[in-house]
């Protein structure tokens, strides 16, 4: 296990397009692995490999509803409602933004045993998924932001 | 992904940044907020509703203390800067359950999120300031008191006894609820009582009018079946006494030439039963849409839209209207509880504008009158300037009598006026909106 280092806006890595995962294996078991020790020791709620430097569909999310969700391949099925409200990024520090996103998707993935799942989402849940999904195609919020940048104020940083 | 650390005050500060500094409405914009961040929990929507209202409710007291506990004079201090101190104070001095503390560092913290982290001293200097002199703030002047401009409070002593004064501007920072009019010609009372209480929705019936009910304990509007079946539009009481002292007959045509966004006209098409025309005009595009969305929720058939300006004749109605309601643009002073943005912007040079266009406006409206048919003059302001001596402006220059309206407004609005054909509506007198009324009917015989 090992903390991975966080990629950050500038870094072309970002940009790119994932590359879907075709069999498990046990160094993307491991990356699976460090991908959520480093999403918590940032206090993140969501991360995707391309943010630690690897090109491949894979997303772990914890929004403290009691689920770790790691998503391999996902596939947006469907989106409804709209949802506008604060966003941030590890990959963008210090910053948020106001971002406008499904209320609802439904995603199709895989999980670490290459079992395929259908996940309903919905509010904040729904919004990381969006979020994280859009990382694999090299999307980022900053892209999508409704008005400025804001800076984290300097109690909120470590939130 | 974060979970960023944006909150109720950040947008609290966006709404009164685009209400404060760039005259607009904090009701249009509240609305537009809370529609847009329907994530928010309810106690955070109440929150931020009340703070935003309550500041700029406020502002003169509120201004005043920041001018006292300030080096930098609030008209000096930059946009930003002073929003969120003028935010900060009303929770300060107002809010009882928000701690001093949380005030202070929330407001140092938004100071520094908008790049202004060399004034979170200054941000910070103040409220500390203002929280400690808390028990010096005067604020016995009934212009800080009640937040309203000198001038207004001396054009309506002149007019009314201080009692009455002080009674209305009690009630405009009053709580009001929301008000709607059932459209009868959809559904029966009942039906429509029956459907909000088992939505959760507070009903009662408005003393004013046994056909508009005060609502409470609802979160978005459009998510009532009543509403969503078009059984009830937003409208306050007085503004639903116009169709009441209208009095119209099945099969009248009726022209609202400035009638945004359509309260009155489907009120009165509700009236006609079916019958009749309503044609609804306005200045704009925008504006009669509008009216539109009102019109297709309800779908009542017997109204038409129209985007005319009231200032230009169109001789196809010449004398063909059984009823012309003309409620006019106007300074809007009977609406500041809620509309309290208006009090500030009001000014005696736009009243005497305003009074200028509603005479013209009325010259060439009142020829759509057939002879014995109806005007209906109407305005949510107080003054007597827009309407008492509107009306005897237009009663001295023009054929029409005044209608004895006695009977027409229900049980409980008691006027000597009524028989004179017109009625002032003041807030705390009655619970509704200032509001102006007056009825006249052409005189038969007569060219003009």
């Amino acid at each position: 296990m090992a903390i991975r280092q966080i990629r950050t806006i500038g870094d072309e890595i970002l940009r790119k397009e994932c590359k879907a995962v075709k069999e498990m294996s046990h160094r993307i078991r491991q990356l699976i692995e460090d991908m959520f020790e480093t999403m918590y020791e940032a206090n993140g709620v969501g991360l995707a490999a391309p943010q630690v430097g690897i090109l491949k569909q894979i997303v772990v999310i914890d929004v403290e509803d009691g689920n770790q969700y790691v998503l391999i391949n996902p596939e947006i099925l469907e989106q409804r409602g709209s949802q506008t409200g604060p966003e941030g990024c590890l990959s963008v520090p210090g910053k948020h933004g106001t971002v406008t996103r499904p209320d609802y998707v439904k995603v199709r993935a895989l999980d670490e045993d290459m079992q395929e799942f259908e996940l309903e989402a919905e509010e904040f849940l729904a919004r990381a998924i969006c979020h994280e999904c859009d990382h694999l195609h090299g999307d980022l919020y900053v892209d999508i932001v409704e008005g400025e940048l804001m800076d984290n104020g300097e109690e909120s940083e470590e939130e | 992904m974060t979970r960023a650390a944006t909150g109720s005050r950040e947008i609290i500060l966006d709404i009164l940044l685009e209400v404060l500094e760039r005259e607009r409405f904090v009701h249009d914009i509240l609305r537009q907020a809370l529609e847009k961040y329907q994530y928010l929990e309810k106690s955070d929507r109440a929150f931020i509703t009340r703070t935003a209202e309550g500041t700029v409710e406020n502002l003169l007291a509120i201004d005043q203390v920041i001018d006292q506990c300030a080096k930098v004079k609030v008209v000096k201090q930059k946009p930003v800067i002073r929003t969120i101190l003028r935010m900060s104070v009303y929770q300060l001095l107002w809010m009882d359950r928000v701690p001093d503390r949380a005030v202070c560092s929330e407001a140092v913290k938004l100071a520094k999120g908008r790049r202004f982290g060399d004034l979170s001293g200054f941000v910070n200097g103040v409220l500390r300031n203002v929280a400690r002199r808390r028990e010096e703030f005067d604020f016995s002047d009934w212009s800080l008191r009640y937040s309203v401009p000198e001038w207004i409070l001396d054009m309506w002593r002149q007019q009314y006894t201080d009692e009455t004064v002080e009674r209305m501007l009690q009630a405009f920072l009053a709580d009001s609820p929301v008000t709607v009019r059932c459209n009868l010609s959809l559904a029966a009372m009942e039906q429509i009582v029956e459907s909000l209480e088992k939505q959760g929705v507070r009903v009662s019936v408005s003393p004013l009018s046994p056909q508009v009910l005060c609502l409470e304990k609802y979160d978005y509007l459009d998510r009532l079946e009543a509403f969503r079946r078009g059984w009830i539009c937003v409208q306050d009481p007085s503004s639903a006494l116009v169709a009441a002292a209208a009095e119209p007959a099945f099969g009248d045509q009726v022209l609202d030439v400035c009638g945004a966004p359509g309260g009155k006209s489907l009120h009165m098409a509700d009236k006609l039963r079916g019958t009749g025309m309503v044609t609804v005009r306005d200045l704009t595009e925008e504006k009669i849409r509008l009216v539109q969305e009102n019109i297709d929720r309800t779908g009542a058939g017997n109204i038409q839209t129209e985007v005319w300006d009231a200032l230009e004749f169109d001789e196809r109605w010449e004398e063909k209207a059984d009823i012309v309601i003309a409620d006019l643009p106007c300074s809007g002073l009977g609406v500041i509880g809620k509309k309290p943005d208006i009090k500030y912007r009001a000014s005696r040079e736009k009243i005497d504008a305003l009074i200028s266009l509603q005479q013209q406006i009325l010259s060439v409206v009142s020829r759509y009158v057939k002879p014995g048919g109806t005007l209906v003059y109407s305005t949510c302001t107080i003054n007597c300037k827009e309407n008492e001596e509107q009306r005897k402006w237009f009663l001295e220059g023009f054929p029409f009598l005044p209608e004895n309206i006695e009977g027409r407004l229900g049980e409980a609005v008691k006027e000597d006026t009524l028989k004179d054909g017109y009625v002032q509506l003041l807030p705390g007198r009655y619970p509704c909106d200032g509001f102006f009324i007056a009825v006249f009917r052409k005189i038969k015989g007569s060219k003009k």
